[in-house]
């Protein structure tokens, strides 16, 4: 949530800059990015010489079986022919395919554990591979079509995925693959001594070629005024991934920029950096920079109108990415890693709705959250007492604005002990939450990572004595750093004896004796943050990399996993409070692949400025790309105090985004929402409604999202994969499959606006009910600012509940109201699903899931339009195979008096002749003079099957 | 076909509401039919639309205006009205109708289908009329010593007009004696200008006036100094107080410790540690270091108490004396010098009768000459006069003041239409919280005092009432605003909002830093009780 070391400078010199680039490295001050690049570089010098040292020798590999998944071979080096590594080529079910490179019988181990934590699982081996290998390479062909085919070169080493002979992914296809072995600084001595002599013996060096003539920070590396010891040496890993018929790559959140991911080298490079992925508390970042920030996921994803297909690099140590679009119209990239073995999934697409598929199959999906968490958060840093939160809560009250959740951030804690209150500003912390409560809301309290040494801290003091406390350089005793308390530690969560210890913390009720959190409840949801980690007097804020967890590795080895495994333990300790398990909620700000499972993420500490709240949209996308849908950015910027128009724009970027919180910094001014002036105050309260009465699809759409892995949030080439137009496209975007389409206005004095449409179909105004016909392929809508550019697809039904509410769960019992949105051809279909949205009785089957269709039949006459339409609510449960399930289902019951109180049909044409209940009476219903139809309360269930017929002719 | 269809007609529905369900007494009248034929309608309240009579309260929102659905949460932003027979009746949001909740304001479970929220209007009524009762009493006994404020007003009253009176009479008769010592000294000055200028030449003179323009000047510099001074120890005294050890940056440390060392002090976080107090010892010893003193120079102690005293020295008289200790004793005239001779029993009287007559003689312009030394006549009466008009001036002051302090007793902006503040201007209250103590001198300043020691922070001058509502209305006084208190060293001014209410006593309840450096405090005041017969509406407590 906040600002590491560089706050107090800022403040004294309010005019200076505010991200400090000094803070953190460049490649050029990262000794293994340097080296790295500058192989990339020494290639690029010698185009025609330059080939790969990497070779596989052909004799061992004949023992391959036609059927075999897979193989494992050895590589050999010809710069080092003495040393030895491994290679593992693998097909798995979904036709993923993993690569995987090691040293073999090194002095030491490569950290080879990264998969293990993303991966939900051993992937299942495909059983349908056929291996053939001519002389030169092997192959493999398989898929259901069989049209994917996986080429193995082997001298030099490459990697080729080809899908209907097209080459979709190709590995070490430019020469880039370098594995630095493990040596001894002894071994490289007399090379240091010629380093300092110069060119003269360069030829001693039978390497040099390839890795170059210096020993660039093997041994150490000195940052501003911290010195890496680099104990286990230079030991990085260099890979070029080219995506030779896709222009377009996405993903590797989280990064400050465009969806589409521009150059970082070559002619036109936007960026002069490449692409950093280390997780860190970056202060004030920048809005448009290649940065690393909070979290790391290594997925990209190479996209054409022709195909699909992704790459997941399993690494967990800091990583750099160069990219460069080609004018041959492929993407080169160059990934960069410090340490770690190589390992390699392709996922062979073809769509993006396929990697999505197949990325999950990996590393699973975000399950269905709880649904009070996709409601309005409101938090600030900080809500100062009880008294404070209660007071905040009947202002939201009394102006009716619905609210679900209200927040705690760091000063709760006394001495920022986490867990522990401050009795003087929260006296009654019990109290306090079941007031909030009271009226269906929760509490989100915030548990960081950093533990204060002081042994009158029950958590750290345990930790202490359990010895799970991430340990110094030395691997002896407790690695101590600053943070937000002062002097801290940090729990080892790689370390098997921590988690049960963390679990009984969030207890509410005491066990054995051990302490725990009895100072809370059961609902509350807990904040995850500064879990990077940010230690603010390390090395680029975060922890030395020499430091040591368990199992001997070191910190860079496992740095960008780090935080997932702290939000891990926080989700299953938050799980545990209750039996039977209820769906906890966490927010974290570091993540990696496979944070989805473990709850939403947000942004970090972004500024209240246009700028930062565009790419926001963007990098909530991104991180849709990358596996974890359930995110958003802080509503009118973590630092600053936003203008009222800014503020109700960001609302709206709020309210469309899948997890909605306003937040802000202690140094702002309040900004709730009911302290804004009129009109601005009425114009947020409708925004805040809007979100609430759309709960129902956000939902469905979370409900899809866990099934499928498909983002919450779709840009256009998710969902027009063939549309290049729509391949750039990142400012305007589908809302699950519901048919909406959304494009937030994130400029200042904006009053119409134009979006994009990739398909000749009819988009409806959502608010006005307006039919569109796209004009060269765009729609222009007024945006003024009590105006939102939102529309439906034609083709869709959404279901929404429109009775204003204080709390999301104070609308389980509300009516539905329904907008069939006819496309071209009189026909719609929707869904809505819904469960008790707090406990797990949906893998029982305790849901209702219903499918909507609207169905047309023409009219008799020549050139006729429409004659019926038959609007119809079917059981989508029923149809699959959830569980045992039963359409009379407990939660089914408890919601057996839930109407469909209004159908709005638009695209109709004409005015009806009749509209009834199939099977039942007449309705009453209007024809406005925009064409829309308003079925006043059908009076069916939403439970039940039912049918409404409209008669035109 | 569904089992379930069969039941679609059985959904629980609402339709069976009566019309005025939820409609507010003043608007029951217009929930009547009008007949149409065969069947009943009725006319939306806006007048925009006619529907039929079973579509009120049918939970379905057929009007823009939302009146049909006065008894359910089917229209947004509507009101229900609630009976709670046995105690008061009560508005709230449509949005909580219907919501699963029962409403605290609808004792009589109305707000949600029958069966679901008890009847409790027997128990809130009588605790509502418990409170209202311990309120009203709370009332009378703080009216009683709010009269008490307003008795003492007019007290003041009294007291500052009579003062006004005197002070007019004492301004009249100082204008007098003003006028009559100008008319001396201006008549000794006419004869004494030249032999003065004269005398200005001397090399003394003119060097003692170069000292004294290079004294004050050194003076000045000097204060600028020490107000830097001042001001630098205040920057780092809040630093040193408000950074954060946390955020690690080496150079603002280094300025703490720098600024500790150099100003004496224990290192903060050992200081805060407290415990041991080990760190103290140390505090005391520079304060000794500086006291090794040149011999004969002035210390500081001495340079402030008694160099504007010096720099206050009158050089003509000085000059004058000069000429009469150093010139001939001759040129001096008997009758100037005739003290001399006369016992010292009779001198004063001498001395008065030698002034009168030298006055008399210079009025008639005699005396005139070198015998005569009319220059430390005239400015003798030079001194007389300004003490004079300084005298004056002074009363002048006390009337304005006591005008102005008359003015605002019953100023509706200053100390109350009553003048029921008056009683509490400057009156001190303060809240103990554990690490600071708050204190509020009401209109006069805030201050936030460490409890650790230390001198702490103003957070606000008194500067306005609530500036949301008008003079004279009582939520006018529920809010003092302190502003342009000391500077946050990361913030804005500290500033206080002081929000009170009714209550027996002066005392502060609350503070919180709600933004950072903006307090809000609240606390009671008598002030605030207006008495129960005083029940404007608008006025509720």
């Amino acid at each position: 949530m906040r600002s590491p070391g560089t706050l107090l400078l800022l403040l004294l010199l309010p005019t200076a800059l505010a991200f400090k680039p000094s803070d953190f490295k460049t490649c050029s001050q990262s000794g293994f990015c340097r080296r790295g690049r500058a192989l990339a570089a020494r290639a690029q010098e010698s185009p025609s010489s330059w080939h790969s040292p990497y070779s596989i020798e052909p004799p061992e590999f004949l023992a391959l079986a036609p059927r075999q998944q897979g193989f494992t071979t050895s590589v050999y080096s010809s710069i080092h022919p003495n040393v030895k590594f491994v290679l593992d080529v693998i097909i798995h079910e979904e036709g993923i395919v993993r690569v995987r490179m090691d040293e073999e019988d090194g002095l030491r181990k490569r950290y080879n554990e990264a998969a293990q934590w993303a991966l939900i699982g051993e992937p299942k081996l495909s059983d349908d591979v056929l291996w053939t290998i001519d002389g030169e390479k092997a192959k493999a062909v398989y898929g259901p079509k069989k049209d994917m085919k996986l080429v193995v070169d082997f001298n030099p080493l490459k990697i080729t995925l080809f899908r209907h002979g097209k080459e979709q992914v190709v590995l070490n296809g430019r020469g880039l693959l370098h594995m630095e072995h493990f040596r001894t600084k002894e071994d490289s001595k007399p090379l240091e001594h010629i380093e300092g002599e110069g060119q003269s013996v360069l030829q001693v060096n039978p390497a040099a070629w390839f890795e170059g003539d210096t020993q660039d920070a093997f041994w150490d590396e000195t940052f501003s005024t911290w010195t890496d010891t680099k104990p286990k040496g230079p030991e990085s890993l260099s890979l070029d991934i080219t995506f030779p018929n896709h222009a377009h790559v996405y993903g590797i959140p989280q990064h400050a920029t465009n969806l589409s991911l521009p150059s970082t080298t070559g002619p036109i490079a936007r960026h002069t950096d490449p692409f950093r992925l280390y997780n860190a508390d970056v202060f004030e970042y920048l809005s448009d920079s290649p940065t690393s920030l909070y979290g790391s996921i290594p997925l990209m994803h190479a996209h054409s109108a022709n195909s699909t297909v992704a790459v997941f690099n399993a690494l967990a140590s800091e990583t750099w990415i160069d990219i460069a679009h080609v004018e041959k119209g492929g993407v080169e990239t160059h990934w960069i890693s410090e340490s770690g073995i190589l390992d390699v999934f392709l996922l062979p697409g073809p769509t993006p709705t396929d990697v999505f598929a197949q990325y999950a199959h990996l590393t699973g999906t975000a399950p269905l959250p709880a649904h009070w968490s996709i409601g309005y958060h409101q938090c600030r840093w900080n809500y100062v007492s009880s008294d404070d939160i209660r007071g905040v809560q009947n202002r939201f009250d009394e102006e009716d604005f619905p609210v679900d959740v209200f927040w705690l951030d760091i000063e709760y804690a006394e001495d920022h002990r986490y867990f522990m209150w401050n009795k003087k500003t929260f006296p009654d912390p019990v109290e306090m939450t079941r007031d909030v409560e009271a009226v269906g809301r929760k509490m989100v309290v915030i548990v960081d990572p950093h533990l204060k040494r002081a042994n009158d801290y029950p958590v750290y003091k345990r930790a202490s004595e359990l010895g799970v406390l991430v340990k110094p350089k030395s691997g002896e005793g407790e690695y101590e750093g600053w943070c937000w308390p002062g002097s801290s530690s940090w729990i080892d969560f790689f370390h098997p004896a921590s988690w049960d210890f963390w679990i009984s913390l969030f207890k509410t009720k005491t066990i054995d004796g051990q302490w725990s959190w009895t100072e809370s409840t059961d609902n509350v949801g807990i904040w995850n943050d500064m879990n990077e980690p940010s230690v603010f007097n390390g090395p680029e804020i975060t922890m030395p990399k020499d430091n040591v967890h368990y199992g001997g590795w070191e910190h860079r080895d496992v740095h960008n996993i780090n935080g997932m495994l702290f939000a891990n333990l926080t989700f299953q300790a938050a799980e545990a409070r209750t039996d039977p398990p209820r769906r906890p909620f966490v927010l974290t700000r570091a993540f990696y692949a496979g944070s989805q499972r473990f709850g939403a993420m947000w942004t970090g500490d972004n500024l209240g400025t246009w700028e930062h709240m565009a790419v926001g949209i963007k990098m909530v996308l991104a991180n849709g790309v990358g596996g974890m849908p359930f995110a958003g950015s802080d509503v009118g910027g973590f630092f600053g105090n936003p203008e009222p128009e800014m503020l109700v724009r960001w609302y709206v970027v709020g309210a469309f985004s899948p997890f909605f919180r306003a937040h802000a910094h202690i140094d702002t001014k309040r900004r709730e929402p009911y302290l804004l002036e009129e009109p601005y105050k009425s114009l947020v309260r409708d925004i805040l409604r809007l979100r609430y009465s759309m709960l129902p699809v956000w939902y469905t759409a979370f409900r899809e999202t866990s099934e499928s892995g498909v983002p919450i949030l779709r840009p256009q080439y998710v969902m027009f994969p063939e549309d290049e137009a729509g391949f750039g496209i990142d400012d305007q975007y589908y809302i699950g499959s519901s048919g909406l389409l959304v494009k937030p206005v994130t400029q200042k004095g904006v009053m119409e606006v134009s979006m994009y449409i990739a398909e000749d179909q009819v988009y409806y105004d959502y608010f006005t009910n307006h039919a569109h016909r796209p004009q060269n392929r765009h729609i222009t809508l007024p945006a003024n600012l009590d105006q939102i550019p939102l529309l439906i697809r034609g083709g869709s039904i959404i279901p929404t509940r429109e009775r204003p509410r204080r709390s999301s769960p104070l609308m389980k019992h509300d009516p539905f109201t329904l907008r069939i949105a006819l496309d071209t051809s009189g026909n719609a279909r929707g869904e809505v699903y819904l469960d008790d949205g707090e406990t797990y009785g949906y893998g029982r089957g305790h849901v209702v899931w219903r499918g909507f269709g609207a169905e047309s039949t023409k009219g008799k006459g020549k050139g006729q339009g429409i004659g019926m339409v038959r609007i119809s609510s079917v059981d989508l449960a029923a149809s699959t195979e959830v569980g045992a399930y039963d359409p009379m289902n407990e939660f089914a019951r408890s919601v057996g008096d839930v109407r469909v109180e209004k159908l709005v049909v638009l695209g109709l044409g004409k005015k009806p002749l009749s509209v009834v209940l199939d099977g039942g009476r007449e309705l009453e219903w209007e024809f406005t003079s925009e064409g829309v139809l308003v079925i006043k309360d059908p009076a069916v269930r939403v439970v039940d099957d039912w049918a409404v017929v409209v008669q035109s002719e | 076909m569904h089992p379930w269809l069969l039941l679609v007609f059985a959904l629980p529905s609402l339709a069976a509401l009566d019309k005025t369900y939820g409609v507010p007494p003043s608007l029951v009248s217009k929930y009547v039919p009008r007949t149409k034929g065969s069947h009943q309608t009725w006319t939306c309240l806006d007048g925009l639309k006619e529907i039929a009579w079973s579509a009120v309260n049918d939970d379905y929102c057929d009007c823009q205006d939302g009146s049909d659905e006065p008894g359910t949460s089917a229209c947004p932003n509507n009101k229900f009205y609630c009976r709670n027979e046995g105690h008061i009746g009560a508005i709230i949001q449509s949005s909580r109708v219907n919501d699963g909740l029962c409403e605290q304001e609808c004792c009589d479970g109305s707000d949600e289908p029958s069966g679901v929220c008890p009847n409790t209007c027997q128990e809130v009524g009588a605790e509502h009329r418990k409170k209202t009762e311990a309120e009203r009493k709370l009332r009378k006994t703080g009216s009683k010593i709010r009269s008490s404020y307003i008795a003492y007003a007019h007290k003041e009253k009294k007291r500052l007009e009579a003062l006004v009176a005197d002070l007019v009479q004492e301004i009249e008769t100082r204008e007098k004696e003003v006028e009559r010592l100008r008319d001396i000294a201006e008549r000794a000055e006419s004869l004494s200008a030249a032999e003065l200028e004269r005398k200005k030449q001397s090399p003394l003179y003119q060097s003692l006036l170069v000292h004294h323009t290079a004294l004050k000047s050194l003076q000045k510099e000097h204060k600028k100094h020490l107000e830097r001074e001042n001001a630098l120890g205040d920057i780092l005294t809040s630093l040193r107080a408000g950074y954060n050890p946390n955020y690690q940056d080496m150079a603002v440390l280094e300025a703490v410790r720098g600024w500790e060392a150099l100003a004496g002090l224990p290192h903060i976080n050992d200081v805060r540690k407290g415990d041991d107090g080990e760190a103290d010892t140390t505090a005391e010893k520079p304060k000794t270091e500086d006291d090794v003193e040149d011999e004969g120079l002035w210390n500081a102690a001495k340079i402030e108490k008694e160099l504007d005293q010096l720099l206050k020295t009158d050089h003509v008289t000085l000059l004058l004396e000069h000429d009469q200790l150093v010139g001939p004793a001759s040129a001096q005239s008997l009758l100037l010098d005739i003290s001399a001779y006369i016992p010292d029993a009779l001198l004063p009287s001498y001395h008065s009768f030698r002034d009168s007559v030298l006055s008399a003689l210079s009025v008639f312009g005699i005396g005139r000459g070198g015998a005569f030394d009319t220059s430390a006549e005239s400015n003798r009466a030079r001194v007389a006069l300004s003490d004079a008009e300084h005298s004056l001036k002074l009363t002048q002051d006390e009337q304005r003041t006591a005008n102005e302090d008359l003015l605002d007793l019953f100023d509706p902006d200053g100390f109350g239409p009553e003048g029921e503040w008056k009683k509490l201007d400057g009156m001190c209250l303060s809240k103990d919280t554990g690490e600071y103590t708050y204190e509020v001198c009401l209109f006069d300043e805030a201050r936030q005092i460490p409890n650790s020691g230390g001198s702490g922070f103003s957070l606000g001058k008194f500067s306005s009432w609530n500036k949301a509502a008008r003079p004279g209305e009582l939520e006018y006084y529920t809010r003092q605003h302190y502003t342009q208190g000391a500077k946050c060293w990361n913030g804005p001014h500290r500033s206080v909002e002081l929000v009170l209410t009714c209550g027996t006593e002066n005392t502060l309840l609350t503070v919180a830093e709600l933004e950072k450096c903006e307090y809000q405090i609240t606390g009671t005041t008598p002030a605030l009780c207006r008495p129960l017969e005083d029940e404007h509406t608008k006025d509720e407590l």
